[in-house]
């Protein structure tokens, strides 16, 4: 009896402990393998369908106003006949060291006990200062409120909260299925699966490039993956620490058939 | 609308929508119920979602779905990942499907024609007046002995539906059922018919390849069974075997050919000829597997005599033939480069050449076998041309379209609409208001996939036995109809043949009875199921059923070679005139012009060039300075067929003699999103069909670019191509990948 006691007693002061307050429940990582993706952009509009993205049109987009939380970037090398083409999905990086993070004069974004950059709609009041800030340009401003003609609106997932004028959004890592997946688990009183959780990114790939998973858990695929010799991180000489690990892509060199 | 009835509507629309469903049977929406969450329906718990199997229609490939429906609403597409096709991932264009579902323009009644032709006005009529206006027309038809004057047009449909049609056609008396496509690879069909013995698409297992050769095959994104694919590309790269090596041939670079560790830019039109060159390489040095039969043919294909025409140095062809023939199991994939073409057929033989001499036919060539019955057919003496010519002669005087757009999707050249409008009456079952369908005289709207019954057996398959159901995930939207129930109740008002022929009340049931008949055929269907209800249950519950892999093999028949053709494609316009090549080419987003209306695919980037909502050409920087082109310049491109104009963009990944055009664009009806946006450079090809196949070739004529011309100005999403020294995509070389993966770390 006395160690149920010690053991509650151990938990009220919990926050006496060292490393409390940078200690994470979950530390959510991504691992994007370079050399499976093939650039499709399947991720892209599952990333719209998922999170209410909307759709700007021409003229905004021309403004860099598009929305994608989500994007494939891509890169040329060389002139004709020697051309090398490389792809890297890219979204927010859920940073630890989030640069985004110290900006914020409203606590808009924060990190969460799951190691997430989160982003607080109903504190934002869009000073774009998180954006400025952000390393990778991977956060999107609501200069208007933008509305579906119907009845397109009906898609919008009652999960995600729809945004309006005057607030930064970003890739959440989908927190809604995190979230759903804890509750679940809770329910069933486990703890969250590896695998239990793919964000509509990961889920959609055809290829199979994007796995997502705790990097706490040693277990798990993406601890495995984030031991491979091919990672990297972006820009990772800036010293964000970001969550999204990257597999390099290998690259054909001795071509043999190849002057 | 009286206030009881828009009480009613609320009722309905708010719960009814896709709760109607009850397994196996369509019952009344229980939004008939007016205080619907009382006793609230089965399958809807609020804020619960709820997943139905289904699958995708969007292209040809038939992956499976899981539907999300919350509420009644179809939420999310997702892959179904225990379905043999995709294995869970689904593609931008599959995804998009639900924005087809609640697409803005959509035609939510049946329409019948007001004004004159082309004009777009109609008058709304009911269902009932639809479908009589639409019979009477067939009973006249009949009753002047002209049942073989009717005519039906649809998207190469399979399965039940496609059963349906042809009951419906050959009952009615007609003979004229045919699927047409752009895409619909009837030389490929046709090649494979010739070569192995089967008009398919045989299936590519990619994933055990270790040296995939792929003649243009952008399988990346979207040919033929794009998220199969690259499922099994993604394991060839990182699977659990070595690393297998892709190398594309192609004159502008691809989605996959972004990909390709060796990027083989032939002169267009020569493909052919490099694939035979290349399986000469592999008798001459001893390295054919099956050698003997084919040494004849392929002498006439030596490296040397072939290297100038196709611009590709003797040395690399011997390379890429040595490396094929020693590299195990290795694959060549007869793409657009060498089946797009006037000569479509000999490249696709070539290639099928190719992988006989190498021994590929049975290891990553799997023959396809229609284990189930139900594949798509492919019938090659119908041709769009046929039906031209017919209803030049007067000899179409009904035609009833469905899922195909050919006026958006043949050339000029082929002056379908000149015919059209010899047709006294024109039907479409579209639920869009496409070019073809804003020709129609009466519009009766067919829901989409995501509302209707159906099946799908996926051709090509995936070496095993498929068939996949798809079923509604929500109820109707507007006030479409299934496509199978007006063919029924079409079918009924006809009377006859038709009406005694076709007896079941509606498509569900008719489906229904036909996977009952096709489960008393198959004993492994039957193998752990306590009957058909029980088989059926569970076939809805999963999206479908599929059986293990077969193994099947096949001798490439040395008869093929009698439709190689020696030279390269044919090219209209002279040189001198037009100097450059035109490939037109299949989009990711828009593929042949489908996807066009949906918000998310025209505001998704496209993969090479970063453009969103619009058209442009594809010019190497070279070829721009010497005619003296910035990006974003507008230009013509002028053929001997006609002028399109759109905006440069320089792209370094295409032949300097070459400009490539994406499909998609260029829309004149089809809704808010896709109407008079970009051109469709199908408007100035040539008409060049394939007598045998009935495939219009895509890339068959020269262009010239000048200056001038109006249209929208382009956007693209990306800052700088370049990644100016940042180490943004981080790369390791093979033989480093080599040694990391030997050390074991």
């Amino acid at each position: 009896m006395s160690g149920f006691f010690e053991r509650i007693a151990g938990k009220l002061k919990s926050y006496r402990e060292p490393g409390y307050y940078t200690k994470l429940d979950h530390k959510w990582t991504m691992v994007i393998d370079l050399d499976k993706c093939n650039g499709c952009e399947a991720c892209v509009v599952s990333c719209y369908a998922e999170n209410n993205l909307p759709v700007v049109g021409k003229e905004e987009c021309e403004k860099s106003r598009a929305f994608s939380w989500l994007r494939i970037e891509r890169y040329v090398e060389g002139e004709y006949p020697d051309v090398k083409v490389k792809f890297i999905p890219v979204m927010c990086q859920h940073c630890m060291k989030a640069p985004c993070e110290t900006g914020c004069p409203v606590y808009a974004t924060y990190h969460n006990q799951d190691g997430l950059n989160v982003q607080v709609y109903n504190r934002c009041v869009g000073t774009f200062t998180c954006a400025t800030y952000c390393t990778y340009d991977v956060r999107r401003f609501n200069w208007f409120t933008y509305k579906w003609p119907k009845p397109l609106e009906a898609q919008l997932n009652p999960d995600v909260s729809v945004r309006e004028m005057g607030v930064m959004e970003k890739c959440t890592f989908c927190i809604q299925r995190i979230r759903a997946a804890k509750d679940k688990a809770k329910d069933e009183g486990k703890d969250v699966q590896d695998g239990d959780i793919k964000p509509a990114c990961s889920q959609s790939c055809p290829t199979g490039a994007i796995y997502f998973g705790d990097l706490q858990d040693p277990n798990s695929v993406v601890a495995k993956l984030a031991k491979s010799p091919r990672r990297y991180r972006l820009l990772e000489e800036l010293n964000a620490d970001p969550s999204v690990i990257y597999l390099k892509r290998v690259m054909g060199d001795g071509n043999s058939s190849h002057e | 609308m009286k206030r009881r009835d828009f009480l009613k509507f609320i009722g309905i629309g708010g719960v009814g929508a896709g709760a109607g469903f009850v397994l196996g049977k369509v019952s009344k929406p229980p939004g008939a119920k007016l205080i619907p969450y009382l006793i609230p329906p089965e399958d809807i718990v609020p804020g619960v979602a709820t997943w139905y199997a289904s699958a995708c229609t969007q292209c040809g490939a038939g992956c499976g779905t899981l539907v999300r429906v919350m509420e009644g609403r179809a939420k999310k597409i997702e892959g179904n990942p225990a379905h043999p096709v995709n294995r869970g991932g689904l593609c931008a264009m599959g995804q998009s499907s639900v924005q087809a579902l609640y697409n803005p323009d959509r035609i939510t009644k049946p329409l019948k024609r007001k004004g004159p032709r082309g004009s777009g006005d109609y008058t709304e009529i009911t269902w009932d007046e639809a479908l009589k206006t639409l019979a009477e027309n067939l009973t006249e038809l009949k009753s002047k002995g002209n049942s073989d004057k009717l005519h039906l047009l649809t998207s190469p449909l399979s399965g039940t539906l496609d059963k349906l049609v042809r009951e419906f056609v050959s009952a009615f008396g007609s003979t004229n059922y045919s699927h047409y496509g752009l895409f619909q690879r009837k030389n490929l069909a046709f090649a494979n018919l010739s070569a192995m013995g089967t008009a398919s698409v045989p299936h590519y297992d990619i994933e055990n390849t270790k040296y995939l050769l792929s003649f243009g095959a952008d399988f990346s994104s979207t040919w033929v069974s794009p998220v199969n694919y690259s499922n099994g590309y993604g394991k060839m790269r990182q699977g659990a075997g070595e690393r297998g090596k892709l190398v594309q041939v192609e004159p502008r670079l691809s989605l996959t050919g972004a990909n390709a560790d060796e990027w083989v830019p032939a002169k267009p039109g020569t493909e052919a000829l490099l694939a035979l060159a290349i399986a000469n390489t592999i008798v001459e040095k001893g390295l054919a597997k099956d050698g003997g039969a084919w040494r004849g043919v392929l002498s006439r294909y030596k490296a040397k005599d072939v290297a100038s025409i196709c611009d590709v140095s003797v040395e690399r062809i011997e390379a890429i033939a040595v490396e094929f023939a020693h590299t195990r199991p290795s694959l060549a994939i007869a793409g657009d480069s060498v089946s797009s073409y006037e000569n479509g057929i000999a490249g696709a033989i070539a290639v099928n050449i190719l992988n006989q001499v190498a021994g590929n036919i049975g290891v990553t060539v799997i023959p396809n076998g229609d284990d189930l019955g139900g594949g798509r057919r492919v019938d090659f003496s119908k041709k769009i041309s046929t039906l031209i010519a017919a209803a030049n002669a007067d000899k179409v005087k009904a035609l009833i379209v469905y899922g195909a757009n050919p006026v958006f999707t043949t050339p000029k050249a082929a002056k379908l609409e000149d015919a059209l409008s010899k047709v006294p009456f024109i039907a479409s079952f579209s639920s869009f208001m496409d070019e073809t369908t804003a020709q129609a005289d009466l519009i009766l709207p067919a829901h989409t996939s995501l509302e209707d019954w159906g099946d799908d057996f996926p051709d090509p398959g995936v070496g095993a036995p498929v068939a996949s159901i798809i079923q509604p995930a929500v109820g109707p939207v507007f006030e479409t109809k299934s496509l199978g129930d007006i063919f029924i109740e079409l079918a009924k008002a006809v009377g006859g043949n038709a009406a005694g022929k076709i007896t079941a009340p509606n498509f569900a049931e008719y489906l229904k009875s036909s996977w009952k008949e096709l489960y008393s055929r198959n004993r492994e269907m039957a193998a752990g199921t306590l009957g058909f209800e029980d088989f059926w249950n569970k076939t809805l519950q999963n999206g479908g059923w599929w059986g293990p892999p077969r193994k099947r093999t096949a001798t490439v028949s040395a008869r093929a070679s009698e439709h190689l053709t020696g030279g390269p494609a044919r090219f209209e316009g002279e040189e001198g005139q037009y100097p450059f090549y035109l490939i037109p080419y299949a989009q990711t987003a828009y593929m042949d012009g489908r996807g066009a209306n949906l918000p998310w695919l025209q505001e998704l980037p496209d993969p090479m060039t970063s453009v969103v909502w619009g058209t442009w050409v594809e010019i190497n920087p070279k070829t721009a300075e010497k005619l003296g082109l910035k990006e974003g310049d507008m230009v013509n491109v002028e053929s001997p067929f006609g002028k399109i104009s759109a905006p440069v963009y320089l792209y370094p990944g295409i032949r300097p003699d070459t400009v490539a055009v994406p499909i998609g664009q260029g829309h004149s009806h089809y809704g808010r999103y896709a109407k008079g946006r970009g051109a469709n450079p199908i408007e100035i090809l040539p008409y060049n069909e394939d007598p045998r196949s009935g495939e219009a070739a895509l890339n068959s004529t020269r262009v010239r670019i000048t200056r001038g011309g109006s249209g929208e100005r382009m956007v693209k999403m990306e800052g700088s191509t370049k990644e100016l020294g940042r180490g943004i995509v981080q790369t390791v070389s093979t033989s480093e990948f080599k040694r990391m993966k030997k050390e074991g770390v």
